[in-house]
C-alpha cells in the first residue's frame, strides 16, 4: 500500500510530502480501488488493444502518404485536402448526415408513442414480453431483414402490388427503391428498438405520483405531460438520438443494398477505399473526417437545443409561448444561418463551411456555459 | 435486565478511528463489552455504529487504534477467521438454496458426518422456531421467518458474538416486539455475546443490559438503561432517550456534596452533587426532568416535596396517558407533562390552570 | 379502454417491426424463382437445396467456430468489467467503461477498418481468428449491459454473509456469486452468440479469403437465381436465433427473480 503510494507521489520525502501521500492514498489508491482496478483491467486491456490503439493507429494512417503497393512514412495534409476538395466526398457526406437526421427524427418520433405505450399502458408483469417482442427483430439476421425491405419496397414489391390490386395507382411507385428514401425506411426500422429502449427506461424512472401531483396541482393531462412527463423523459430521448445517429450514419449495408448509386454514404466511399482502391491513408481520412463531422453535427445539435431553451426561457416571461417559440426558433435560424454566411463569405468552399460551423458553435456553447454559470 | 455479575472482557476498543477517505467516521472509540453480555449501539443514522459493528466483524479495515475480540488483536484477522456471527439488516439469506442449506452453510468445513451436520441443523432450526422448515425455498419465507433463519445460521457455529446489524427494523411493530422478546429469551439461553445495532431507543432500552449512545463517531455515554434514562451525560443524550425538559438555571453555590440551585419558576432549590451531569463548562446550565416526574394535583392532594401553580398551554390525549405542556407561574418556557389516565380523573383544558408537584431528587443538573 | 389509441399505434409498429420477418417464410416456400408477388405455389426445394451448397456448409461451420469463441470470451471479458462496475469505485472508471462501451455507438465500419489497419500493420493474417477478435469487441458491451443487470441485484451483504460464515474470497465466488449470476452468464453467452452469428461488417472486412454465413449471404444476392435458397437459409437462422434469444430471455428473468429484483426488463 505504502509503496504503491510512494509510486504515486513521486519520492517527496518532506512531511508536507508524506501528508499527501496519506490522503492520496485514502482517496484513490484504497484497497477498494486497487480491487477494482484489478477486476477491470482484462476488459480494459481487451479494449485498449483492440480498440483504443487501432482507432489512433487510423487517426495516424490518415497523415501518412500512400505509395504504390507500400505505405509510405512521410507525413502529409494531403489526404485531407484531397478528402474536403473533393466533392463526392461533400455529396455523400452531406447525404449520410441527411438520411441520419431524416433516420433518427423518424425512428425518435415513432418510437416515444410506443415507448409510453410499454410504461404507462402495459401491466407491469407483461413489460417484459413487450420489451422482448419489440427486441427479436433487432437481433435477427440484419443482413435478410434488410432485404427483405427490397422485396417490399420494390418494382413488384408488396407495396405497389397491393396498391396496384386495390386500384390506387396504375404504375408502380419507383420513388421508395434504390434512392435515400428506401435508405431511410430500412434503418429506421432496423434501429427501432434502440430507440425505444432508453426512452422507455427514462419513463419507466418517473415516479408516478409526480404525475398525479401535476394533475392535483390543476393541469390537464396534456399539460401535465407537456410539463412533467416529457422534461423527465427528456434524459432518454437524448440518449436515443445519440445511439440512432451516430450508428447510422456509418451503416453500410443498408445503402448498399438499397441505395442505389444515389444512395450510397460514407461507409460505402470508407469501404471503396479500403478494400477496392486499397488506399489505406485515403480511407483513414475519410473515417476520421466523417466522425468529426458526427462530432460537429453532435456539438451543433447540443448548442442549438440549448440556445433554443434559453431564448425561449428568456421569453416566456414577457410573452406566450406561441412567440416564444417563435423567437427561439428565428435564434437558432440566425445563428446557424450566420456561421454559413461566415464560412461562404470566407472562401465558399466546403470545408470552410464546416469549419465555421464548428467553430461558431463551439463559440456559441462555451458562450451559453458561461451565462449559465453567472447565473 | 439483569446486570451480569463481573464478567470477563470479550470485546476491547483501544482509541479507534476509522476515515472514509476524508471523512472521519469513528473518532477515538475506547470501550469493553463483556462476555455474555447484551450489548447495544444506538444513535442515530451516520452515528457510526453499524461501521463500528461492522470493524468487529471485520468487514471494515481501522485505520488507526485496536479492536481485541476474547483478548486477541483482530488486526489483520479477516472476516472468516473472527469468532463472530452476523445477522444483517437484509439478513442476506441465499436465495439459491433451502433454509436448511442456509443454516448449514458455515458447516462446509466442519469435520462432523453429514449425519450430525443434518441433527445440528434441525436443533438450530428448532432453537429459533423453524422446525419442519428445512426444505423450504429461501425465497418462499416472510421477514420474520428470514430474521429466524439468519439467527440459526449464525448461532449453529457456536460464535464467541453474535452481531445484530438493525435487525428488526424491516419487521412491522408486532412483529418486532415479539422478537425482541424471543432476542432476549435466546440470548439467556445460549449465554454468548450480543451487540445489536440499532436507531430505536426504545428498543435499546427494552433489550440490553448495556448501552453505548454514539453521536459522530464517537460514544457519547455508555451506561445500563436505566442510568442511561435517570441520568443522561449530555442534553443530547437526553434528547434522543425519551423525552426530556430543560429549563435555564444558575449554580448559586456549590460544595462537594450538594449544589445551590435558582431556575425561574423552579425557585432556589439544592440538589445532590451527583446529580449534575457532563463536565462543568461543557453546555449552558439547566435543569432537566423527564414528562413524569411531574404531576398534576387534583382535589385534596398533596405535593410529597415541592408544587406550584402552572396554566395548561396544549393537550395531546394518547388513551392511556395524556401529554400536558404547561408553564409555570414565572417560567420562561413550557414543560411537557405525562399523566396516566386514572377513571374518574377529568382531562385538563388548554388554559386551565393546575397545581403541579414534583421532586428535586429526580431532576438532573446539566452545566 | 385506457390507452385504446396507444394499443393500436402499438400493434401497428409491432406488425412494421416484423413485416420482414412475416415475409421471410412466404418467399422460403414459394415456389418462384423471383422474390415478389404474387405467390406462385408451395414447395420445398430451396430447403432442399441448402443441402448442396458446400460453400454454405463451410460458412456455417465457421459461423458456428467464430459464434461460440466470441460468445465464451466476450462473457468473459464481460463478467470481470460488470463486477468491477457493480462492486467497486476506482478512479477513472467512468473513462474505462465508457471505452469499453464505445463499440456500442460506433459505426461498425469504423471499427472493422481500424482493427483492419491494426492486424495488417502487425502482420497478422486475415482469418477467423481475426473475425473473432472483432466480434468480442462488438460483444463485449451487450454481455456487460446483461451481466451488470445480475451483479446489481446482487446484495453485497450475501458475499459478506458467506465471509462471516467461514468462507474465504475463491468459496464465495463459486458458492453464492457465481450460481446466483448464473442465468445472466447463460443468457450472456446466447445473445453475444446471437450477435456473433448475425453479425456482417466485421467479418466482411476481417475475414480475408473465408466467409461466415452473413458474408456468405451477402455473397449471394448478387445472384438472383440464388436468392430464394437464401430465404430458406434465413428463415432457418431466424427460427435459430428467436430460439436462442428466447432461452436467454428465460434466464435472465430467472436470474432476476432469483436473487429477488425487481423485473425491470429488457435487455439493455
Amino acid at each position: 500500500m505504502i509503496k504503491i503510494g510512494l509510486q504515486a507521489e513521486g519520492t517527496t520525502e518532506s512531511l508536507g510530502g508524506t501528508m499527501a501521500q496519506g490522503r492520496l492514498q485514502r482517496r484513490i489508491l484504497n484497497p477498494e480501488a486497487i480491487n477494482g482496478l484489478k477486476m477491470i483491467s482484462p476488459t480494459a486491456l481487451y479494449a485498449t488493444l483492440l480498440l483504443a490503439v487501432p482507432l489512433f493507429l487510423i487517426f495516424l494512417y490518415s497523415f501518412l502518404t500512400d505509395g504504390y503497393l507500400t505505405i509510405e512514412r512521410i507525413p502529409t495534409f494531403g489526404n485531407y485536402v484531397e478528402t474536403w476538395t473533393s466533392p463526392v466526398f461533400e455529396k455523400v457526406l452531406m447525404r449520410s448526415l441527411g438520411v441520419s437526421m431524416a433516420v433518427t427524427a423518424a425512428t425518435v418520433l415513432a418510437a416515444f408513442p410506443m415507448a409510453y405505450f410499454v410504461s404507462f399502458y402495459v401491466e407491469p408483469s407483461k413489460k417484459s414480453i413487450w420489451l422482448f417482442l419489440i427486441t427479436i427483430p433487432f437481433w435477427t439476421s440484419y443482413l435478410i431483414r434488410v432485404f427483405l425491405w427490397l422485396v417490399i419496397l420494390g418494382y413488384n414489391g408488396v407495396i405497389n402490388s397491393t396498391l396496384m390490386g386495390l386500384g390506387v395507382i396504375t404504375e408502380p411507385i419507383t420513388a421508395i427503391l434504390y434512392n435515400a428514401n428506401s435508405v431511410v425506411i430500412t434503418l429506421a426500422h432496423a434501429y427501432a428498438p434502440f430507440a425505444i429502449l432508453p426512452i422507455f427506461v427514462a419513463l419507466e424512472k418517473i415516479d408516478r405520483s409526480l404525475l398525479e401531483a401535476g394533475r392535483d396541482l390543476g393541469e390537464s393531462p396534456l399539460m401535465t405531460f407537456v410539463r412533467v412527463t416529457l422534461p423527465l423523459a427528456l434524459p432518454g430521448v437524448v440518449s436515443a438520438i445519440m445511439i440512432v445517429f451516430i450508428p447510422t450514419i456509418g451503416d453500410y449495408v443498408t445503402p448498399s443494398l438499397l441505395g442505389g448509386p444515389e444512395g450510397k454514404m460514407v461507409a460505402n466511399l470508407v469501404q471503396l477505399q479500403y478494400l477496392k482502391l486499397d488506399n489505406y491513408p485515403m480511407g483513414s481520412a475519410t473515417a476520421v473526417s466523417s466522425m468529426a463531422m458526427v462530432g460537429i453535427a453532435l456539438i451543433v445539435g447540443f448548442a442549438q437545443s440549448k440556445l433554443f431553451r434559453r431564448v425561449y426561457g428568456a421569453f416566456i416571461g414577457y410573452s406566450n409561448a406561441g412567440l416564444s417559440i417563435l423567437a427561439a426558433l428565428a435564434a437558432v435560424l440566425i445563428s446557424f444561418g450566420a456561421c454559413i454566411v461566415v464560412g461562404v463569405v470566407a472562401s465558399g468552399a466546403f470545408f470552410a463551411i464546416v469549419l465555421a460551423v464548428a467553430i461558431g458553435h463551439i463559440a456559441l456553447l462555451i458562450w451559453l456555459k458561461s451565462q449559465e454559470s453567472k447565473a | 435486565m439483569t446486570l451480569p455479575a463481573e464478567q470477563p472482557t470479550m470485546i476491547e476498543f483501544k482509541d479507534v478511528h476509522k476515515y472514509y477517505g476524508d471523512y472521519h467516521a469513528l473518532r477515538g472509540i475506547t470501550a469493553t463489552i463483556r462476555a455474555g453480555e447484551f450489548f447495544s449501539l444506538l444513535g442515530p443514522s451516520g452515528c457510526g455504529k453499524t461501521t463500528l459493528l461492522r470493524t468487529i466483524a471485520g468487514f471494515e479495515d481501522i485505520s488507526s487504534g485496536v479492536v481485541m475480540i476474547d483478548a486477541k488483536d483482530m488486526a489483520g484477522v479477516p472476516a472468516n477467521q473472527r469468532p463472530t456471527n452476523m445477522v444483517f439488516q437484509s439478513y442476506a439469506i441465499f436465495p439459491h438454496l433451502t433454509v436448511a442449506e442456509n443454516v448449514g452453510f458455515g458447516l462446509r468445513k466442519d469435520p462432523r458426518t453429514k449425519e450430525e451436520k443434518a441433527k445440528a441443523v434441525s436443533e438450530a432450526l428448532e432453537m429459533v422456531g423453524l422446525t419442519g422448515f428445512g426444505a423450504r425455498a429461501a425465497h418462499a419465507l416472510s421477514g420474520g421467518q428470514r430474521q429466524r433463519v439468519a439467527l440459526a445460521r449464525a448461532l449453529i457455529l457456536k460464535p464467541k458474538v453474535l452481531l445484530l446489524d438493525e435487525p428488526l427494523s424491516a419487521l412491522d411493530k408486532k412483529m418486532r416486539e415479539q422478537m425482541q422478546v424471543e432476542l432476549i429469551k435466546l440470548q439467556r439461553q445460549v449465554g454468548i455475546t450480543f451487540i445489536l445495532v440499532t436507531h430505536d431507543q426504545e428498543e435499546a432500552l427494552v433489550m440490553s443490559d448495556r448501552i453505548a449512545v454514539m453521536f459522530d463517531g464517537e460514544i457519547a455515554q455508555l451506561d445500563d438503561p436505566e442510568t442511561l434514562y435517570r441520568k443522561p451525560a449530555n442534553r443530547r443524550v437526553a434528547n434522543f432517550i425519551g423525552t426530556m425538559n430543560f429549563l435555564p438555571a444558575k449554580i448559586v453555590s456549590e460544595t462537594s456534596q450538594s449544589i445551590q440551585v435558582e431556575a425561574a419558576g423552579f425557585g432556589s432549590f439544592t440538589v445532590a452533587a451527583d446529580q449534575a451531569s457532563g463536565k462543568k463548562g461543557d453546555e449552558e446550565t439547566a435543569v432537566g426532568f423527564r414528562p413524569e416526574t411531574l404531576t398534576i394535583l387534583f382535589d385534596d392532594q398533596k405535593a410529597s416535596d415541592r408544587e406550584a401553580m402552572a396554566t395548561v398551554e396544549e393537550v395531546v390525549y394518547y388513551g392511556d396517558m395524556t401529554y400536558y405542556d404547561i408553564r409555570l407561574d414565572g417560567a420562561p418556557v413550557a414543560m411537557r407533562l405525562s399523566m396516566r389516565n386514572v377513571p374518574g380523573r377529568p382531562v385538563l383544558d388548554i388554559g386551565a390552570r393546575a397545581r403541579v408537584a414534583w421532586s428535586t431528587a429526580a431532576l438532573v443538573l446539566f452545566r | 379502454m385506457k390507452g385504446g389509441g396507444f394499443k393500436i399505434y402499438a400493434v401497428a409498429y409491432l406488425i412494421f417491426l416484423y413485416a420482414p420477418i412475416i415475409l421471410l417464410p412466404i418467399f422460403a416456400f414459394n415456389n418462384a424463382a423471383i422474390i415478389a408477388f404474387p405467390l406462385s405455389g408451395f414447395t420445398t426445394k430451396w430447403f432442399q437445396a441448402l443441402w448442396a451448397e458446400p460453400a454454405l456448409w463451410n460458412a456455417a461451420k465457421n459461423s458456428l467456430i467464430v459464434g461460440v469463441s466470441t460468445s465464451i470470451l466476450s462473457t468473459a471479458l464481460g463478467v470481470f468489467a460488470a463486477r468491477a462496475s457493480t462492486r467497486y469505485n476506482f478512479p477513472g472508471k467512468g473513462g474505462i467503461l465508457g471505452m469499453i462501451m464505445l463499440p456500442l455507438v460506433l459505426p461498425e465500419i469504423i471499427l472493422a477498418v481500424a482493427l483492419l489497419v491494426l492486424l495488417l500493420g502487425i502482420g497478422v493474417p486475415l482469418s477467423m481468428f481475426t473475425v473473432t477478435l472483432g466480434h468480442v469487441l462488438v460483444c463485449t458491451p451487450f454481455s456487460i449491459a446483461i451481466l451488470s443487470a445480475a451483479f446489481q441485484s446482487l446484495d453485497r451483504s450475501l458475499e459478506e454473509a458467506s465471509y462471516d460464515l467461514g468462507e474465504n474470497a475463491v468459496t464465495t465466488f463459486w458458492l453464492v456469486i457465481l450460481p446466483l449470476v448464473m442465468p445472466g452468464i447463460i443468457s450472456s453467452l446466447l445473445i453475444t452468440f446471437t450477435i456473433s452469428l448475425d453479425e456482417f461488417i466485421m467479418a466482411f472486412f476481417l475475414a480475408g479469403t473465408e466467409s461466415t454465413l452473413p458474408v456468405y449471404i451477402f455473397s449471394q444476392f448478387r445472384f438472383p437465381q440464388a436468392v430464394p435458397v437464401i430465404m430458406a437459409l434465413g428463415t432457418i437462422l431466424v427460427l435459430l436465433s428467436i430460439t436462442l434469444l428466447s432461452i436467454a430471455e428465460y434466464f435472465r428473468r430467472r436470474g432476476i427473480a432469483r436473487t429477488g429484483g425487481k423485473d425491470t426488463g429488457g435487455f439493455l
